[in-house]
């Protein structure tokens, strides 16, 4: 009969570092997830936009409605890099994170239709929707560490 | 609705990334042609019906050029620049002669490229899946013909989504780019 108490007292105690442990690691996860949220948005979209702003002819054939490789297909991309990299930086320094956010997640979501009506729904598309859902989770991501405030 | 905060410093950050991105953008735009891939197979017209051929990247030449067959175009040219000097080249794939490599393949992802012996040369056809069948091209034996993709990232299943970066590329027995 002893050992079932002895039992049951050790229950708390073996339940309490499990419940500290979770704690911890939602206080964490809660604390740098949206600064890691924001700081690789910001890495994906920098690459994009540089890469377009670099070589532009290569990503023409994602402008509707242009031929691919003409001249004001390259002014759209260039226009479009060139947002991106802006954006980028002040995701990464977490400058005005919640507007970013907001203006990243309404370019993804143009990029997400356009490849939906042009391809349906595939691979490169619900990738491009998950990152669409993470620059929408920044717009409401009140809590941010290393921003560049002054 | 509060967006975040930013101080002098936030604004001169941004300041400098849009000015560097300005001068990126220049130099993308005067050096929009070098990164182009030739003979790209991206339709001209933004529609999906045209049939995609592979485009010359100089002007054929009689002399060079063998007899056209029945329902076939000549397209050999004047050979032109090795395609080892050309910045695509590391991103062609030869797919003739010998067998494709699993890169090469990935490489026609959405593409239809066929290469067809005939007596005096190669027949070449290229075409875009789901957009008809191009026309058949002709070159004398001994080319090889490679198929150029920038980026495979843009490649889902069966479909490539930008076909900007995408080329067909013929050379002569030397390697010079004849179409």
């Amino acid at each position: 009969m002893s050992a079932p108490k002895s039992a049951a007292a050790n229950r708390p105690t073996q339940a309490r570092p499990s419940s500290s442990w979770r704690t911890t690691a939602a206080e964490i996860a809660a604390c740098w997830g949206p600064t890691a949220g924001r700081v690789l948005l910001g890495l994906v979209l920098a690459w994009f936009g540089y890469h377009e702003l670099v070589q532009p002819a290569l990503w023409t054939g994602y402008v509707p409605a242009v031929s691919s490789g003409s001249a004001p297909g390259v002014i759209l991309v260039l226009a479009h890099g060139w947002l991106l990299l802006v954006l980028a930086a002040a995701l990464i320094a977490g400058i005005w994170v919640r507007g970013t956010a907001g203006v990243a997640a309404v370019l993804l979501a143009e990029v997400v239709i356009w490849l939906a009506v042009k391809g349906g729904l595939s691979d490169l598309t619900l990738r491009d929707a998950g990152v669409l859902g993470l620059a929408l989770c920044l717009t409401g991501a009140t809590k941010q560490r290393f921003v560049l405030t002054s | 609705m509060q967006f975040g905060s930013v101080g002098p410093r936030g604004l001169v950050l941004l300041a400098a990334v849009g000015v560097l991105g300005l001068v990126l953008a220049v130099h993308g735009w005067a050096h929009r042609e070098t990164g182009a891939v030739p003979g790209t197979l991206s339709n001209p017209s933004g529609a999906a019906h045209a049939p995609a051929t592979a485009a010359r990247s100089t002007p054929p030449t009689a002399g060079v050029t063998p007899p056209a067959q029945s329902g076939q175009s000549a397209a050999a040219g004047a050979p032109g620049p090795l395609l080892a000097s050309q910045p695509f080249a590391q991103y062609s794939f030869v797919i003739w002669p010998g067998t494709p490599t699993p890169a090469a393949k990935a490489a026609l992802t959405g593409l239809s490229v066929s290469v067809r012996r005939q007596p005096s040369g190669l027949s070449v056809t290229a075409s875009v899946n789901g957009q008809g069948t191009g026309s058949a091209h002709f070159y004398p034996a001994g080319v090889s013909v490679y198929v150029v993709e920038a980026a495979m990232g843009d490649d889902s299943g069966a479909s490539d989504y930008n076909l900007g970066d995408d080329g067909l590329v013929v050379t002569d027995s030397h390697g010079r780019i004849i179409s």
